[in-house]
């Protein structure tokens, strides 16, 4: 969907970004992860057309079109991180007014307000001022603005930063509902638990360059050098601590009174056998599991720091 | 084919209905408007001596349309850089700008918009103003083209200091800046071009020959050719008793100078120069053009 090449913005001797190239495939939601200065809304300010970059090319689809051109922005929809409201404008004036900017008749904006405002939950709040909404109804508000033209590749810069829990709560559920319907989503943030919820591959940005992107699973595995899997055993545990060692490509890590932590680069078929021939060694178990993905801490190996 | 309405100037017409500045700049310009009414009838009675001793007061009253026309054009030059000053400053203020232009509206649609809505809340203050000004049609010399060409006159000074101001406001981060340097570029356009006439006059040369040329893009010689014109029928510039030889100034100078269509070329080089501006501030406003740009921060967050 999104295909990024070679992107560089240079601010006098600074580099902000500096040859970045990422793909993002269709359906995906993509979370844009970096440091302060990372270059991450540099980023995405030049694939909206807001920044002229000093070299590289943005594409989005198979469309040929230049960035920051009309037919280029009908396939983004943007949301920034800072809403900013109009004195004196109601919600459905609001949307109309953007409709309108995209070249839209004032039917269908009214029939596509009614079902965006309903699938944000503001359908009761047409009526409303725009300036007396919540910061969470605000930024809401500008997701379905966002929608109103049905872009191809919807891009969200910090949607959550200023947000109270709840409205931060919301925001997510209302994401993952777009994800879930196809839309193709790029969230740059700096709230990792967040991302690392609603998100299904990540790119790590770090000094204006792109330090990782994949699936968090997939570069998680591919740092920690395999899988750690925590075993739970109730008993022969000397017994399971010699086995494990007698394999190659597993390596104990920790052991406890009643926990084993191994970490096996091998597949998913490889874990179950090792698991079987504990078992068939009188070794109990009471349980395993593999160990979730933990952006936090991926984003600290990568980058030093930086993020909440 | 519908002919769509921009919708820059139906947000900022909805706004600007609904906000009570509206109402108090009304309320402000019929006052001065009145006040100017006032203090003209003083001076015509003052002029006339005494009404009943039998001074010819309605002689004097055909000047009832130029005093409050001129005090019309003054708030109004005043008024639209203020009211487009803050309009591409306000916008990026607001940080609303950045989503305006991710939309399919072109730079230069956007600054249009922010013009033609400056001209027609003015147009409102003028129409608001119809029963002072309907005095001076009561008491005589105004005839109905003089008043339909003074709107005319209203909308190209509109245009023109609407242009000024949305280039300033599209040059300045804030917005008092950008209405400070739109006074600068009036200072520029309504006085500095006067400079290069009065310097030839000065160095004797007996006349302002071809120099005379850069007036036409200056509204105030605009506005008193388009005075004399209608007061008088005559050209301003071609009876102020300027020796004018077309040897020595020229074919164009002179025809200009001394016949009557001054008006009508000034017309258009404010015209001209107000898209001057106008694509000027769409230039600056579009991001595309801009090869380094301002590096994006988080500071200004609310």
């Amino acid at each position: 969907m999104l295909y990024i090449n070679d992107l560089t913005k240079n601010y006098g001797s600074f580099t902000a970004v500096n040859h970045l190239t990422l793909h993002i495939p269709e359906g995906d939601l993509f979370g844009f992860v970096g440091p302060n200065g990372a270059g991450k809304t540099t980023t995405i300010r030049i694939v909206c057309g807001l920044l002229k970059a000093s070299g590289g090319a943005v594409r989005i689809g198979n469309t040929s079109a230049a960035v920051g051109s009309k037919e280029m922005k009908r396939l983004i929809g943007y949301v920034p991180d800072f809403f900013g409201v109009y004195d004196n404008l109601k919600v459905r004036e609001y949307m109309d007014l953007y409709g309108s900017m995209y070249g839209m008749y004032s039917r269908d904006i009214a029939r596509l307000s009614d079902d965006l405002l309903e699938l944000v939950n503001l359908s009761d709040k047409k009526e409303v001022y725009v300036d007396t909404l919540s910061r969470g109804m605000k930024q809401r508000l500008c997701v379905a603005r966002a929608l109103l033209h049905n872009p191809k590749l919807l891009i969200l810069d910090e949607p959550s930063s200023g947000l109270d829990p709840r409205a931060r709560v919301e925001m997510k559920e209302l994401l993952k509902n777009l994800h879930s319907m196809g839309k193709t989503i790029v969230i740059s943030s700096h709230i990792l638990s967040e991302l690392s919820e609603m998100c299904n591959s990540i790119g790590i940005m770090n000094r204006g360059k792109l330090v990782t992107a994949g699936r968090i699973e997939d570069i998680m595995h591919q740092l920690a050098g395999g899988t750690r899997i925590h075993i739970h055993i109730v008993s022969e545990m000397e017994t399971a601590v010699r086995i494990m060692k007698e394999h190659a490509g597993v390596t104990v890590e920790s052991v406890r009174e009643n926990e084993m932590i191994i970490s096996h680069g091998g597949t998913d078929e490889e874990i179950c056998n090792l698991i079987g021939q504990l078992i068939q060694n009188q070794v109990i178990l009471t349980g395993f599991h593999r160990e979730e993905g933990n952006l936090e801490s991926l984003f600290m190996q990568l980058t030093g720091g930086g993020a909440q | 084919m519908k002919i769509r309405l921009n919708p820059i100037v139906k947000k900022d017409l909805q706004v600007a209905a609904r906000s009570m500045r509206l109402s108090w700049g009304l309320f402000a310009y019929e006052a001065v408007l009145t006040l100017a009414f006032l203090l003209a009838m003083m001076i015509i009675q003052a002029e006339s001596g005494d009404v009943y001793g039998g001074g010819n007061v309605y002689s004097y009253l055909v000047y009832l349309f130029p005093v409050l026309a001129v005090a019309q054009v003054c708030i109004v030059a005043l008024i639209v850089p203020i009211l487009t000053a803050s309009s591409i400053s306000g916008e990026r203020e607001r940080q609303t700008l950045d989503i305006m232009l991710t939309t399919c509206m072109s730079p230069f649609a956007i600054v249009v918009g922010k013009v033609v809505s400056a001209v027609l809340r003015i147009l409102f203050f003028v129409a608001a103003s119809t029963p002072i000004m309907a005095l001076a049609f009561v008491v005589g010399g105004l005839s109905w083209s003089n008043l339909f060409y003074f709107l005319l006159t209203i909308i190209l000074l509109s245009v023109l200091s609407g242009s000024i101001g949305i280039l300033c406001s599209a040059l300045c981060r804030r917005s008092i800046t950008a209405v400070i340097l739109s006074f600068a570029f009036y200072f520029i356009i309504y006085i500095l071009t006067y400079i290069p006439v009065l310097l030839r006059a000065a160095m004797g040369r007996g006349n302002a020959g071809e120099s005379m040329l850069i007036l036409l893009f200056n509204p105030t010689v605009f506005f008193e050719e388009f005075f004399m014109h209608i007061m008088t029928g005559d050209s301003l510039l071609g009876g102020t008793g300027y020796a004018f030889s077309r040897k020595e100034v020229g074919f164009l100078t002179y025809h200009l100078a001394t016949g009557k269509t001054w008006m009508f070329v000034s017309a258009a080089c404010i015209l001209l120069l107000s898209l001057l501006f106008m694509l000027a501030a769409a230039w600056k406003v579009n991001p595309m053009h801009s090869s380094s740009g301002r590096k994006p921060g988080k500071a200004r967050k609310k």
